[in-house]
């Protein structure tokens, strides 16, 4: 895994889009390709209330990334310093090797280059000291970027708030 | 031209950069920028029409809006000067679809349309006429060449010489398939004149009815001129008609063409000698506004030697062939010797042999590699059993009383001389030897006659004899008067004269309009691109070139019947759907290269692309390695390669030929389109991932990864603790 972390809080995501098309608009896509995309699920009738969910879906910047190993032009790279997952649009020929072999979907086809696309986290503006595109325009401010282990904290104190109703403590 | 970047690629690429650099930080200059780079890349895409260039004129004045920053006025400046300085260039793109450059590389021109003198758009006819639509090949060829069927027999065919098929076997034979289309459309009643423009009045006058002058008559009289042929002999054609023998061009071939002319109203003034019979300023006093001069060149040079003038049976080769071609058919002698190395000569030759000459030598003071004639000719004459006596230099001309006994001649070697890249020809002394002869025929080169051209005071001559214009538009240095073909050129070929009078018609059309004259020679147009003839790769590989049937020896020994009696249908079909289609396919490699170096399958075998060093070919080839993957198709800028699935096969296509060709698996979870296996194994090899419980059936990807969750969620139950 990359040393960052996307994360999304699910909670208040309203399902807007404003992510992708400014990860579309920041990369410079036309239709077709999307880096990153919020899937929605639902609604399914919950308790008998329709409930809904968004789904944020970028790369998930593997381990051992399956795209990297079926590129065959070794355009499909992880960044040493930081585990990014990323593509060299110069080396990559379109053959969709990546595509096909990974399971989540992350590379995307662009039919306009006839060359994959992927979320890279925006590396360039992270190495710049800025955030994701993505992140940046996130309406609810529900996709946070950073590193892993300050990402962990959010959860851990949503975990926290929850369990430990104030008014109806018996402490 | 070819040697610079192409100004129409140098603005896409300027203005990318520009865009990408982020100097462009007014929205405004941001936009006119992207709105001119889109006109740009369509202009070099063949996408253009003929609002384009005034497009971008008008966005690069709005660059220069008050208060506009300087970085949009440096952008303005420099297209603005790109634009002026190469003009022809952008237009040139839109009207012809062709980027010489190869810059444009959907505009890359094919090297057979590229080397015809009159730029015949050779693979859309031999497209064509691979599919039997004979008469519309007939139209587009006309479109640059109006006489199809003379040059489908008789053309020099520099194309052929450029035809990339023969770095796989031999060139495409794309002369001939001309002529079987033409004969086919006259036989047909479909050889048809296209619409002529309305009539504007104006009135011309074309001196010469050879290639050159009928060609611009036939050009003119489209745009709607009333064009008057002033020719001094009894028939029309020119060196076509007196020159050419019959064997090689029936009469009736030229007949019927130049009727097609006379049909669009062009009149022809036969035996009528310019500056005698009509005169310069009578014509201008009858309304004729522009002149062309297409005389050829028919005087021949002196053989300069002892004896020359003495004997009556010295006869000049274009003397000999003319009489014969209006009806005079003697014999020069019963053994002629014919000096000079060239068509002509092989002609007179030929010519001799076929009125009964017994024996016919023809001496030349280089050697056989040197000669100038057709190969195909020199050969044809052997057959004949014309003799040849190479590195021989004629001296005198001996006989006695007023018949000639024989040549006396020098043998020469060949020494390269400083200067010269062609070797020159040194008499070696005490070698002399005569050859007997009765009738001695000089074919050593003709020059232009300008008896009668002197009204044209303000004309320039070359040094060699020849009408000085400006190549770009055929323009004389004295306004309205144009000239093209051998009295230009010098002695040359049909092809050439024609491609000159087609651009004499352009300017003449010009001139009267008032239009400036184009700076830059025209490049070739592209009239359409014809959707290539489908085959398989054996067939495309394995269609033998045709061979032409000849009449017999005996025959050609004894009659001035055609020698080269044509293909039959079928032959032609095949011999034109040998066309490799470098109209589509610019040969850039780039499929072989990733193919091979980046994907590491190595499936195409296309060495003919590379041109400084080809390697084999085999279309066939493909098929036991190609894995399918469409890299190559993604790659491609031009679509000649292509990845296509229809009714059930997916097949990669190269212009048309399959090179590989598979069923298409579908999914048998939920019926998907599934990649071919070699693809998949091909990845499942990269990743290391042996899908192994559903490796035995064929599941799409998505169904794949949702049975492989499946059985890990009951194969792994998760731990509780």
């Amino acid at each position: 895994m990359s040393k960052y972390y996307l994360f999304q809080d699910i909670k208040k995501c309203i399902g807007c889009h404003a992510c992708e098309i400014q990860c579309k608009s920041n990369k410079n896509l036309p239709a077709g390709p999307k880096p990153c995309q919020v899937i929605q699920v639902g609604p399914k009738f919950i308790g008998g209330l329709p409930k809904i969910s968004f789904i944020f879906m970028p790369c998930f910047h593997c381990e051992n990334p399956w795209c990297v190993s079926a590129c065959p032009t070794g355009a499909m790279q992880k960044r040493s310093k930081d585990g990014i997952v990323f593509i060299d649009k110069d080396l990559c020929v379109g053959c969709k090797t990546c595509v096909s072999a990974c399971p989540w979907g992350a590379p995307q086809w662009n039919p306009d280059i006839g060359k994959v696309e992927k979320c890279d986290y925006c590396m360039d503006r992270i190495d710049e000291g800025l955030e994701p595109a993505c992140v940046t325009t996130c309406t609810t401010g529900c996709l946070k970027f950073g590193n892993v282990e300050d990402m962990t904290q959010i959860r851990r104190e949503r975990h926290a708030e929850a369990v430990s109703s104030l008014e109806k403590s018996s402490f | 031209m070819a040697e610079k970047t192409c100004p129409v690629r140098k603005t896409v690429v300027y203005l990318s950069d520009q865009i990408d650099s982020g100097r462009l930080t007014d929205p405004k200059g941001r936009r006119i920028s992207e709105q001119i780079m889109q006109l740009a890349e369509e202009i070099a895409e063949g996408a253009a029409g003929s609002d384009h260039l005034s497009a971008i004129d008008s966005l690069i004045k709005e660059y220069f809006y008050p208060k506009s920053p300087v970085q949009n006025q440096e952008i303005g400046v420099r297209l603005k000067g790109i634009l002026d300085e190469h003009r022809e260039v952008f237009i040139s793109h839109i009207e012809t679809k062709n980027c010489p450059s190869h810059d444009c590389g959907k505009l890359a021109p094919s090297p057979c349309q590229m080397a015809c003198p009159a730029g015949i758009d050779i693979p859309t006819y031999l497209g064509l006429i691979a599919e039997g639509r004979d008469a519309e090949a007939i139209e587009v060829i006309r479109r640059d060449n109006p006489l199809p069927w003379v040059c489908g027999l008789i053309c020099t065919r520099p194309c052929e010489m450029m035809c990339v098929r023969a770095r796989i076997d031999t060139p495409v034979s794309i002369k001939f398939l001309k002529a079987f289309a033409a004969e086919r459309a006259m036989s047909d009643r479909a050889y048809k004149n296209p619409e002529k423009k309305e009539a504007n009045g104006k009135k011309i006058c074309v001196v010469g009815a050879g290639p050159g002058g009928i060609s611009a008559a036939y050009y003119l009289a489209l745009m709607g001129y009333e064009v008057r042929v002033i020719e001094s002999l009894p028939v029309p054609g020119g060196m076509m008609m007196v020159g050419i023998p019959r064997y090689r061009l029936p009469r009736e071939v030229i007949d019927r063409e130049v009727a097609m002319i006379e049909e669009l109203g062009v009149t022809f003034s036969y035996n009528t000698v310019f500056g005698k019979d009509v005169t310069f300023e009578a014509l201008k006093k009858e309304g004729y506004e522009a002149f062309f001069i297409a005389i050829g060149a028919h005087k021949a040079w002196d053989l300069g030697i002892k004896g020359e003038k003495e004997f009556p049976k010295v006869i000049e080769a274009v003397k000999f062939l003319k009489d014969v071609a209006l009806g005079e058919h003697h014999v020069p002698g019963k053994q002629v010797v014919v000096i000079g190395g060239g068509n002509v000569a092989i002609d007179a030759a030929r010519t001799s042999l076929r009125l009964g000459a017994e024996a016919v030598t023809i001496a030349y003071r280089r050697s056989r590699t040197q000669m100038p004639a057709d190969i195909e000719e020199v050969e044809q004459a052997e057959e004949e059993g014309i003799e040849f006596s190479f590195l021989t230099i004629p001296k005198e001309i001996v006989g006695e009383n007023d018949l000639i006994t024989g040549l006396d001649c020098i043998k020469a070697e060949l020494i390269q001389k400083q200067g010269s890249d062609r070797l020159a020809p040194v008499p070696i002394l005490g070698k002399d030897f005569i050859i007997k002869a009765d009738a001695v025929i000089s074919a050593i080169g003709q020059y232009v006659d300008d008896e009668g051209m002197q009204v044209f005071d303000k004309m320039s001559w070359t040094r060699r004899g020849t009408i000085e214009v400006n190549h770009a538009s055929m323009e004389t240095t004295m306004p309205g008067v144009f000239a093209a073909g051998d009295a230009v050129s010098g002695p040359a070929t049909v092809i050439e004269a024609i491609g000159g009078g087609k651009r004499a018609a352009e300017s003449i059309d010009r001139y009267l309009s008032n239009i400036p004259q184009p700076r830059m020679p025209k490049i070739p147009i592209r009239h359409r691109t014809e959707a290539p003839f489908e085959m398989s790769a054996s067939r495309k590989m394995t269609l033998k070139p045709a061979q032409m049937p000849m009449l017999s020896v005996d025959r050609r020994r004894t009659m001035f019947q055609q020698v080269e009696l044509g293909y039959d249908e079928e032959s032609v079909r095949r011999e034109a759907s040998r066309c490799l289609r470098c109209d589509i396919c610019r040969r850039c490699g780039k499929c072989v290269e990733i193919c091979r170096d980046k994907m590491g399958i190595d499936a195409l075998k296309l060495g003919y692309m590379d041109f400084d060093d080809p390697s084999e070919t085999d279309f066939r080839a493909t098929s036991e390695k190609c894995i399918l993957c469409g890299a190559c198709a993604a790659n491609c800028e031009n679509k000649a390669i292509v990845i296509e699935e229809e009714n059930g096969q997916r097949m990669l296509k190269l212009c048309g030929t399959i090179l590989n060709k598979q069923e298409i698996q579908y999914c048998e979870e939920c019926n998907a389109i599934l990649p071919s296996a070699e693809y998949m194994q091909f990845i499942s090899r990269k990743t290391g991932t042996a899908k192994k419980v559903t490796e035995k059936r064929l599941l799409c990807n998505n169904c794949q990864r949702k049975l492989g969750a499946k059985i890990n969620v009951s194969t792994r139950p998760v731990n509780r603790i």
